[in-house]
């Protein structure tokens, strides 16, 4: 099973919780059954949960819409459903992502993203009509084509999707909260509007509504540059959304669970090298099934992965079509209106795009994108601002070409020693100083974070004057290219020569590359940031000392008391009880070897050692819990002003609060909205830190 | 440190450091005369007018500077002894009185002198203690540990802790406990420095740790690297203000985003003033070398802060290393060392340590709800300035 299925009850619990939060009761309720009693049957789920059939069909359908839930058919008699907990988990990510989404492509583009997180998986005719509804269309209709467009055999789906309807899993505090902690302007209006609007949570009969509302809202603000202004503007950011491979094409095998594609492609693998009468003997010949599969997982999930290409199934021409248009608008840098007139005209004679195609969010990438981003912030603590925008424009850069944080299928599974040989980096994961300079904004002080002798090198002029002032003083906005470029190679030789070694020189790289090329050993850096947070959480907890004996453990290996003061030059006293505490918390581990045949502890050996994949587990466990207390606890803040939010969000009082609401009421929603504010941002501080232990590198092998 | 020895030359007594030297073992009997220098079949009993020989002969070695080694050579260049028997006769006498010891440099057989105390506290010993005194003066710096007498002499380990004890007692020899293996009790002369083996290097006193002087030091050792390795930049220093920064700023932004091709990497975040006014921000020294243990052993030295004992590199690169360990140095290309600029000051560890269930007490037995549950925390309580449940 996949290091990524397995899964702690108590990221059950949080999951659990998240779908509550997010799809409401009845969703919920489904969700832990499945969470509880592991893979089922719809029947199975009947008996678990004191549910009806009828009861657990929505909810279902929410779960499996949402990609929550895995399902496999491959046996036709029956149908298993299966949480995908990485899927579940993501939904404390989606304001995250919003806002990711918002930097790197823009206003709209997370608009669009936000609603493909809220509706799970979005046929492109549903998101158009959900834009841009054609009034002879009515939206429920759609729904059908929606489900029936993954391809799903299963009957039990079958039979509701008629009234699943569009799901309108509202988008409550988790993704509003989000933008709220990330500043006001990060406030996408869709999604609050939804929030508002759509509580009705796994309920079926939202569809309507709410495309009339979006509708309303296109109206109403025409002209905003941030509002998609045309199907052709629309296709266009999905189009650009796909490229990045933030978007992918929903396929049906991607909601067999991992258990279950790996039989599948088991099986395949088997077949495409032996027959019935000659089967596989001997280890060669496993190990030679066991890599057939691993490279038949990567292929079937390469091809999802390609960037999805509108049309490829009707009229080639119109394709090329498009791109050219494409490519003409991004040379306007502004959409001509033509295009507009011809793109808003959503007949399907000149539209050119395939209606059909299923859309989902691609989580592996954005996993990469999440990376960026907590990389940065990581070099911002250890090196500064600059260097770590610096940084952060390598990283972009090497984005395009990284699918995934890690290849959960590596083939042949990766040998330290190999890798340490052939250093041949492939050109795409380089990068150079001369690219970072072109791409950085000019906006950027690049003097800043570097040592002032330094930049008056690069420079050529001006002089470090007493108390390290530059005299006269430099513009660094009118740096040319040849300087800016020095100066990045500044910034990423401080990158290169931090013990974290956040880039690694490659090569020269001719001319061009301005002080060569890089590239980021991206596992060594995952590993060092875990143990780091594993350092952090001790020293939080035990101060210096603890880190100095984790430290001093990880260096050493095991050690006995008298070894582990000596390296540490302290007393034993020091830190015997830390020993205790931190072997309590799972942090270190204590060992007992006895040295004489009646064991006496007294003569025993005690040795004491760490481990850091326990310590990671270990960490990542406490986390979820400290997840599911911050959610506990923000739901109980909420259920304590219940009646008050309730009156709040009355359309009477909506806007005039003032008028309704008494001091003490307006007194209490303020503080509501503090106590918000703190628990979300807290909650997704401690979701990145699952990201630095969890997503960035598989299991590690124990020290 | 050989030369903080009270009066012992280095070249014998730092024995550890020059194992050529090697002490004979003493046996139960009389000391045996060197396996190289012919003894007479039968001994003569020492005459009268011996010892005053031998007398003078260990004058004419106490006027060699203290430690200093005689051979067999030396000993008859001195022109007491009438012929070797002689000699071999004077030397022996000097050995019965305890007043020369046999030692063995380079397989040749040699001799050093007691003083003259010493010899007469060895005498007033019994056969037992005298026994293993010399053990134990034969092992130098490095001690003795008790359970290798009893192997040697066979005798209980009652009897030989007592006779230990009265030697301690006497003021002769010292004991401490090992620093390689703590619970071995380590017996030397009194007057020697233990060596390191045993007693640790100069961050150790009797076995433990100096806090206070380890202190001292990595606090020098913070400052000077950091001295060496980065400098403080002061707020303004670069005072470059052109009037329309702003504007020019945005419409540079303007232009930026507006050739922007959709296909580039995504847009930069808009700027930030990088630093906060009024502060003084560290960055990295441009320059390419970092102190390493050697550097940094020169400038401890010279600070003399370490009273009365030498430190070498080996010594440093110890301190320097447990500084690593501490985060308040980190490690940089080999052999350098720097001070990590994110030491300076800290707020926050990370999500989880930073609310309160991270660093809860009661973490482990907190439940989904009962009495220690997210509803009924104080922690949060506080942490929110809200009301928690009240547990009835
Ligand atoms: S909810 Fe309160 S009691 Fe429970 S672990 Fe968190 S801080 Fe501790």
């Amino acid at each position: 099973m996949s290091y990524q299925q397995r899964e702690p009850p108590i990221l059950a619990k949080l999951c659990s919780l998240l779908v509550e939060e997010t799809y409401g009761e009845l969703a919920a309720r489904v969700f832990s059954v499945l969470a509880r009693h592991g893979r089922q049957t719809l029947a199975g789920l009947a008996r678990e949960s004191y549910l009806t059939g009828r009861q657990i069909k929505p909810g279902l359908v929410v779960l499996i819409q949402q990609h929550l839930v895995f399902h496999s058919a491959l046996d036709p008699r029956v149908t298993y459903y299966e949480i995908d907990w990485q899927q579940s988990y993501a939904l404390v990510r989606h304001g995250k992502i919003l806002k990711m989404a918002e930097d790197r492509f823009g206003r709209k583009a997370a608009n669009v993203l936000s609603n493909m997180l809220t509706f799970g998986h979005t046929r492109l005719a549903d998101l158009k009509e959900a834009y841009f509804p054609s009034p002879e269309k009515p939206p429920s209709d759609s729904a059908e084509g929606h489900l029936n467009g993954t391809g799903i055999a299963s009957a039990e789906v079958d039979s509701v999707n008629g009234s699943s309807g569009k799901i309108n899993g509202n988008t409550d505090a988790l993704t509003n909260g989000a933008a709220f902690v990330n500043g006001a302007s990060a406030k996408l209006h869709t999604t609050a509007d939804l929030a508002k609007k759509g509580k009705g949570k796994a309920a079926a009969e939202q569809g309507n509504d709410d495309v009339d509302m979006m509708d309303a809202e296109v109206v109403e603000e025409e002209g905003d540059p941030n509002k998609i202004q045309s199907v052709g503007d629309l296709y266009e950011i999905i189009n650009r959304l796909g490229k990045a491979g933030w978007v992918i094409k929903v396929d049906p095998d991607q909601y067999l669970s991992p258990g279950d594609f790996h039989a599948l492609v088991r099986q395949q693998a088997y077949d495409s090298i032996w027959t019935d009468e000659q089967a596989p003997t001997g280890t060669k010949d496993h190990a030679l099934w066991d890599s057939r599969t691993r490279e038949m997982k990567r292929q079937v999930r390469d091809e999802w992965y390609q960037p999805p290409k509108f049309d490829t199934r009707k009229r080639k021409p119109t394709d090329q079509d498009n791109d050219r248009s494409s490519k003409r608008q991004r040379l306007n840098g502004a959409f001509a209106p033509a295009d507009c007139s011809m793109n808003g005209d959503t007949s399907p004679h000149i539209n050119p795009v395939d209606d059909d195609l299923n859309l989902r969010v691609n989580f592996d990438k954005i996993g990469v994108a999440l990376r960026t981003e907590q990389m940065t912030r990581f070099v911002e603590g250890r090196l500064g601002y600059t260097t770590s925008q610096v940084y952060r424009t390598m990283l972009c850069i090497l984005e395009e070409h990284i699918p995934r944080c890690y290849e959960p299928w590596p083939d042949p599974p990766s040998d330290p020693k190999d890798v340490a040989l052939n250093n041949h980096v492939d050109d795409k994961f380089l990068v150079s100083a001369r690219e970072v300079a072109h791409k950085i904004g000019r906006e950027f002080d690049l003097f800043d974070g570097l040592d002032p002798h330094e930049v008056v090198l690069v420079m050529g002029r001006s002089e470090v004057k007493q108390n390290h002032h530059i005299k006269p003083p430099l513009d660094p906005v009118s740096a040319s290219l040849d300087e800016r470029t020095r100066l990045v190679s500044c910034h990423i030789r401080l990158l290169a020569n931090d013990p974290f070694h956040f880039a690694t020189w490659h090569s020269r790289g001719g001319a061009n590359a301005g002080g060569g090329r890089y590239c980021v050993e991206f596992d060594e850096i995952a590993k060092a940031t875990i143990q780091l947070e594993i350092e952090n959480t001790v020293a939080a907890r035990k101060g210096r000392i603890g880190v100095k004996l984790v430290r001093a453990l990880k260096k050493n290996g095991k050690l006995d008391e008298r070894q582990a003061c000596n390296v540490m030059m302290t007393t034993a006293n020091d830190i015997r009880e830390i020993v205790n505490e931190m072997t309590v918390q799972g942090f270190v581990q204590t060992q007992e070897i006895p040295r004489v045949d009646r064991r006496e502890a007294k003569l025993s050996l005690h040795l004491i050692w760490y481990d850091r994949q326990r310590a990671r587990e270990k960490l990542l466990h406490d986390t979820y819990k400290g997840m599911v207390r911050i959610v506990q606890r923000l739901s109980f803040e909420k259920e304590k002003i219940h009646e008050l939010l309730r009156k709040a969000e009355r359309s009477d009082v909506v806007g005039n609060e003032t008028k309704y609401l008494r001091k003490e009421e307006l007194d209490a929603l303020k503080k509501w909205k503090e106590v918000e504010a703190m628990l979300l941002l807290q909650l997704f501080r401690e979701d990145d830190l699952v990201s630095t232990l969890r997503d960035f590198i598989g299991p590690l092998v124990s020290v | 440190m050989a030369s903080s020895n009270d009066g012992m030359p280095p070249a014998a007594e730092a024995s550890s450091d020059t194992p050529a030297v090697k002490a004979e073992l003493p046996s139960n009997e009389r000391p045996s005369p060197a396996p190289n220098v012919p003894v007479p079949a039968a001994q003569p009993a020492p005459r009268p007018h011996d010892a005053k020989r031998a007398e003078l002969l260990y004058e004419k070695c106490a006027e060699a500077p203290a430690g200093t080694l005689f051979f067999q050579r030396d000993l008859s260049n001195m022109d007491v002894a009438e012929n070797m028997g002689e000699l071999v006769n004077l030397i022996q006498e000097l050995s019965d009185r305890h007043m020369m010891k046999l030692l063995t440099f380079e397989n040749e057989a040699c001799w050093k002198i007691r003083t003259r105390q010493e010899a007469e506290s060895l005498r007033l010993m019994t056969g037992d203690e005298r026994l293993i005194y010399q053990m134990i003066d034969a092992e130098q710096t490095r001690g003795v540990w008790s359970q290798s007498v009893r192997a040697r002499t066979g005798q209980t380990i009652g009897a030989i802790n007592k006779i230990l004890k009265g030697l301690e007692t006497k003021g002769l020899v010292q004991s401490v406990l090992s620093v390689k293996h703590p619970n071995r009790r380590m017996y030397l002369l009194k007057h020697l420095r233990p060596a390191e083996d045993i007693a640790g290097g100069p961050w150790q006193t009797d076995g433990e740790f100096d806090q206070a002087l380890i202190e001292v030091v990595s606090k020098l050792v913070e400052q000077e690297i950091r001295r060496q390795t980065c400098i403080e930049v002061p707020a303004g220093y670069n005072a470059y203000t052109p009037e329309d920064r702003v504007e020019a700023i945005a419409r540079k932004k303007a232009r930026l985003q507006a050739v922007q091709d959709i296909e580039d990497a995504p847009a930069i975040k808009p700027y930030r003033p990088p630093r906060q006014h009024g502060r003084s921000n560290y960055v990295y020294k441009s320059s390419r070398t970092y102190p390493t243990p050697e550097t940094i052993c020169e400038f401890v030295t010279n600070k003399n802060v370490i009273k009365d004992r030498t430190i070498t590199a080996e010594d440093v690169d110890q301190l320097l290393d447990m500084m690593v360990l501490e985060g308040r140095l980190e490690k940089v290309s080999g052999l350098g060392y720097r001070v990590p600029l994110a030491l300076l000051e800290r707020g926050s560890y990370n999500g989880f340590v930073d609310a309160p269930c991270g660093i809860c007490p009661v973490f482990d037995i907190c439940a989904d709800d009962g009495e220690i549950s997210a509803r009924t925390c104080v922690y949060f309580g506080e942490w929110l300035q809200t009301e928690s449940e009240l547990i009835l």
